[in-house]
């Protein structure tokens, strides 16, 4: 098992040299998605907080990055600096939904309130930009986090994704990752046996938090504008969920197979018609698939490919 | 709107994510009543309902039922793919501009001392109230309605004791439905709509629904009246780009210290 | 075992989905065009703007290559690559790097103003030109300019033929007091009210940043402005709070969706006003608009970005836009888009050669157009910034169900009515 992940990862390394440079695009996207999806993972996962707020931690992350980066500090440093802030919040949020007993949708709710809460507020401060948003110079140079050829993105973006799979592998194997899945599948009992649940779902909160803080330098530095909707905004924090639930929660790779699978059908879905004048037909068959998948392969793909393969 | 969601949680513990974007199908076909055949919004109302009852019976039917012992994620991305569907197919048939109902009633206001009264907001406040009292009479006179009622509280009961559980959450999903569509039709000449204002009436409905109480009717209708109070009550005190600001700060602190909201019933 | 069959099935899958991203289809054409990249939010919330925009661009390249395409480079044809940003800033990025591979040489675009930021990462990254026909924000092509000056970046390749957004809000304190003076009229409360969205707050700051400038005789409430959050549901407590500030002039910044809350509102609480007059935003002016709001939108006054009725090629073209659009108005969106296709032409025509993007370029920034459809100042040039200090605003009016440009005087097709005749 261990060659075959390290052969993987040779492979990946290796691809921007034969792909076009729209195709290194999709792999960044890939890599990035599946970073914060795997982000997601270790608390909406393997500890069943489902967090439907979580682009408000990449948004803190872009924001502090890009704010400090205007007086004038590299965001290499910066990315830090939002990581923390957001595991701030992070663990705001998950004290005051964990301490008052927030289960399943009612946690939901709070993530996705305090999400909006980030949202208005990062719209009506003009110190943050307001609506606006902040505008990053391009300046294409390294010390700022920036890059000429879109290939060193895409081995940042790998690196990212590597990071969190391999702090949501450490998880798994040791004792912190098995108090998490007892807890997910039946906190009660856990709370009987006298384990701090508490204690490990802020954990979890926590290191969820900070990685998603991080992605949300690296996405303020690709994209160089930061705006509250797009950030902060719901359609982000689904974009995150989606791909561990298809892919499979709770697993090592499930967020990336669910990013595999989904950041190239929207792509090839959306160029495909978008290009024909059929304005959202894509995102119907985004919506179908959705549908398809929950119906026929509820625990995710990847567990069902592997029940498939056991069979073989 | 609220009303709506709230039974169709309360019944089936389904949260439905696609709630908004069915009702801006309900503002849609009355849109389409009002300009293909000159029918007004507030007589047109009734047809939009029945055609949303069937529509939820269907996606009820069809796509709920298979998963409803699943984990809640699966049903929240069912609703979120059915939500992407309705939304983009009625950007497909309806285009992206933004659409409003002309109806005469919405012209007009009265003059009530120094207060003005939108009369197509008075009206829709009315039809709401009534069509709220006429769901709760059915929900509790009659024998459908306590069926859907039992199913609600006791699942298992409710099987116990033969009742085609299957149909009675088809029923209740559509009812859920029909109640959107209504509501879609009465707002229609109030409210300017564009397929994606699906999603603001989604987060709006379950804001409402969260305050009120899941599962209770009051309280849905109570938590209705409250946040649109709160919002202009914040339009008023502090900017008016803050208003929504109150309404999720409202929702935080009702699910931190009253979860079951202000007429719920504690969930078992 | 079955683990490693599972990654080695995902590795295969990986590298398959890679070789057909990798060969992304292929364009039809089988003569050497010059292939321009057209990006713009065809789906999402700004899909209305963005389809036009789309369709615009698309009719001026047919003109273009019916005309007889680059004349001087052999009447080489020019070919649209179009891509759907779906309203989102991140997919401006994927969608230029996507028509960039595919062969675009030049880009345009992309409307919303995040995106175009995107945009402009890969236009600099690709060296490819980067024409924006429309988005407002004025770092789009200061941040470009600054980071050539200190060093950063070699070239600057993107360049605007659009109003900014400081420009707008000089224009329209401009159009104001001249308005004002010419009607004889000094209004004392103007009540600026907006859509809290990137588009809102960009006009207001403008508008207000400007009004602060030019010191002008007529007085703009500075301290009470209203805004509310867009697209809003419900406007009646903001219009009743801009009414207790006793305005005699309302000058609203809305979306077409806000618009159609606003004016009724304004009527309905009986606002006693001279009359409406917008420092610039959409919602007022287009076809489908007016026959929502009707008498409401009478007589309102905005400030926009205008096509150049006086000039009879662009009443053509308006014709023939009405006829494709199913009825909708040649407008700024639109008509930048096409312009812009007209400007790149011209560019492309005075271009050493056509596989130098730094001569291309080079040719950009020595333009001299005055060809367009839009209302300009003069002929289209670019200044260090990039932008087009010519792209100007017109003031706008709706009479008779129809919007009409009214000022300044050599632009106008009808007077000006302010105040507004009583109700």
């Amino acid at each position: 098992m261990k060659w075959a992940t390290g052969l993987a990862v040779a492979v990946l390394l290796a691809l921007p040299a034969v792909l076009s440079g729209y195709a290194v695009t999709i792999f960044v996207l890939i890599f990035f998605y599946a970073f914060l999806a795997q982000a997601w993972n270790i608390v909406g996962g393997y500890a069943g907080q489902l967090s439907a707020g979580h682009a408000a931690f990449v948004g803190i992350g872009g924001y502090t990055a890009a704010l400090l980066f205007e007086r004038g500090v590299t965001p290499w440093i910066g990315m830090f600096v939002g990581g923390a802030l957001a595991a701030v919040l992070g663990a705001i949020v998950g004290y005051l939904g964990f301490r008052f007993g927030l289960r399943g949708f009612y946690f939901v709710l709070l993530t996705v309130a305090f999400a909006e809460i980030c949202r208005i507020l990062a719209t009506n401060i003009d110190a943050v930009g307001g609506a606006v948003g902040l505008y990053i110079t391009f300046t294409g140079n390294p010390r700022q986090f920036q890059f000429q050829d879109q290939r060193a993105y895409y081995y940042i973006a790998l690196v990212l994704m590597l990071l969190a799979t391999g702090v949501a592998a450490l998880i798994e194997r040791r004792r912190f990752g098995i108090y998490l899945t007892a807890i997910r599948e039946d906190e009660t009992a856990c709370e009987a046996l006298g384990v701090d649940v508490l204690r490990y779902k802020l954990l979890a909160m926590i290191v969820s938090s900070f990685l998603a803080g991080l992605g949300g330098t690296f996405y303020a530095f690709q994209n160089f504008s930061l705006q509250p909707g797009a950030v902060f905004g719901i359609p982000l924090s689904v974009e995150i969920v989606i791909r561990p639930i298809i892919g499979g929660a709770g697993t090592l790779l499930g967020p990336i197979l669910g990013s595999f699978i989904l950041t190239p059908l929207g792509e090839l879905s959306r160029s495909y018609f978008g290009q024909s004048g059929l304005h959202g037909a894509h995102l119907i068959v985004y919506g179908v698939l959705l549908v398809t998948v929950v119906l026929f392969m509820p625990q995710g793909a990847y567990p069902f490919l592997k029940q498939l393969f056991k069979r073989a | 709107m609220a009303v709506g969601l709230t039974l169709i949680f309360g019944v089936m513990r389904v949260v439905n994510f696609a709630h908004g974007d069915m009702m801006v199908w309900g503002m849609y076909l009355a849109f389409v009543f009002a300009t293909r055949l000159g029918v007004d919004p507030y007589l047109s109302f009734p047809v939009c309902a029945a055609a949303l009852f069937l529509l939820g019976v269907v996606v009820q039917r069809g796509l709920v039922d298979p998963i409803i012992a699943a984990p809640h994620e699966m049903q929240i991305l069912l609703m979120l793919g059915v939500a992407l569907v309705l939304e983009n197919t009625a950007l497909l048939v309806f285009g992206p501009e933004p659409a409003r109902v002309r109806s005469p009633l919405a012209r007009l206001t009265w003059d009530v001392g120094p207060l003005y009264v939108d009369v197509a907001r008075l009206v829709t406040f009315a039809v709401a109230v009534v069509l709220t009292l006429a769901l709760s009479l059915f929900l509790f006179r009659t024998d459908l309605g306590r069926l859907i009622r039992a199913s609600a509280d006791n699942h298992y009961g409710a099987l116990v004791i033969g009742a085609d559980v299957r149909r009675i959450y088809a029923t209740a999903f559509g009812i859920g439905a029909a109640c959107v569509g209504a509501a879609g039709a009465l707002v229609s000449p109030i409210l300017p709509f564009q397929p994606p204002t699906g999603l603001s009436l989604s987060v709006t409905s379950f804001n409402i629904v969260i305050i009120g109480g899941m599962g209770s009717l009051v309280g849905a209708f109570i938590g209705g009246l409250l946040v649109s109070v709160a919002e202009s009550l914040g339009a008023v005190f502090l900017r008016p780009s803050l208003k929504e600001l109150f309404s999720f700060s409202l929702l935080i602190i009702i699910l931190l210290f009253r979860p079951a909201g202000l007429f719920g019933k504690r969930q078992s | 075992m079955t683990t490693r069959l599972t990654r080695r099935t995902f590795l295969t899958t990986t590298v398959a989905g890679a070789a057909v991203v990798g060969f992304p289809l292929t364009p039809r054409a089988q003569a050497k065009t010059f292939k321009i990249g057209a990006v713009h939010p065809v789906t999402g919330p700004l899909a209305e703007p963005g389809q036009a925009c789309r369709l615009g661009a698309q009719m001026a390249v047919e003109a273009v290559n019916a005309a007889g395409g680059i004349k001087s480079k052999g009447g080489m044809k020019l070919e649209l690559i179009v891509g759907d940003t779906q309203t989102k800033p991140e997919n401006g990025r994927v969608e230029a790097e996507r028509v960039v591979t595919q062969g675009a040489q030049m880009l345009l675009g992309s409307f919303d103003s995040g995106s175009t930021a995107a945009m402009v990462s890969v236009a600099q990254q690709r060296r490819v030109p980067f024409l924006v026909d429309i988005a407002a924000a004025d770092p789009i092509t200061a941040n470009v300019a600054k980071s050539v000056k200190e060093g950063q970046q070699k070239v600057q390749y993107v360049y605007r033929n659009f109003p900014t957004g400081s420009s707008f809000g000089r224009k329209a304190v401009q159009y104001f007091t001249e308005i004002f003076a010419e009607a004889k009229v000094t209004p004392k409360r103007v009540v600026l009210m907006y859509c809290n969205d990137l588009f809102g707050q960009n006009q207001s700051r403008g508008f207000l940043a400007a009004y602060k400038a030019a010191k002008p005789a007529w007085t703009l409430l500075e301290e009470d402005v209203i805004a509310w959050p867009e697209p809003p549901s419900d406007l009646s407590t903001e219009v009743s709070k801009a009414k207790s500030l006793k305005p005699d002039v309302i000058a609203p910044i809305t979306r077409p969706a806000s618009a159609q809350l606003l004016l009724p509102e304004i009527r309905k609480q009986r606002l006693d006003i001279l009359g409406i007059v917008g420092p610039g935003s959409p919602g007022f002016y287009e076809a489908g608009q007016i026959a929502i709001l009707k008498e409401d939108v009478e007589y309102a006054m905005v400030s926009n970005p205008w096509a150049n009725f006086k000039n009879p090629k662009t009443n053509q073209v308006a014709e023939e836009y009405k006829k494709r659009s199913n009825g909708k108005t040649f407008d700024t969106n639109s008509g930048y888009s096409y312009d812009a296709i007209l400007v790149a032409a011209d560019v492309l025509e005075r271009a050493a050669s056509l596989d130098d993007p730094d001569g291309i370029v080079e040719a950009l920034r020595k333009t001299s157009f005055g060809g367009g459809l839009m209302q300009y100042a003069g002929p289209v040039v670019f200044n260090e910034l990039g932008d087009n200090p010519n792209a100007v605003t017109t003031m706008t009016q709706i009479l008779g169900q129809k919007a009409v440009a009214v000022w300044p005087k050599e632009a106008a097709l009808q007077k000006f009515v302010f105040p507004r005749p009583k109700a």
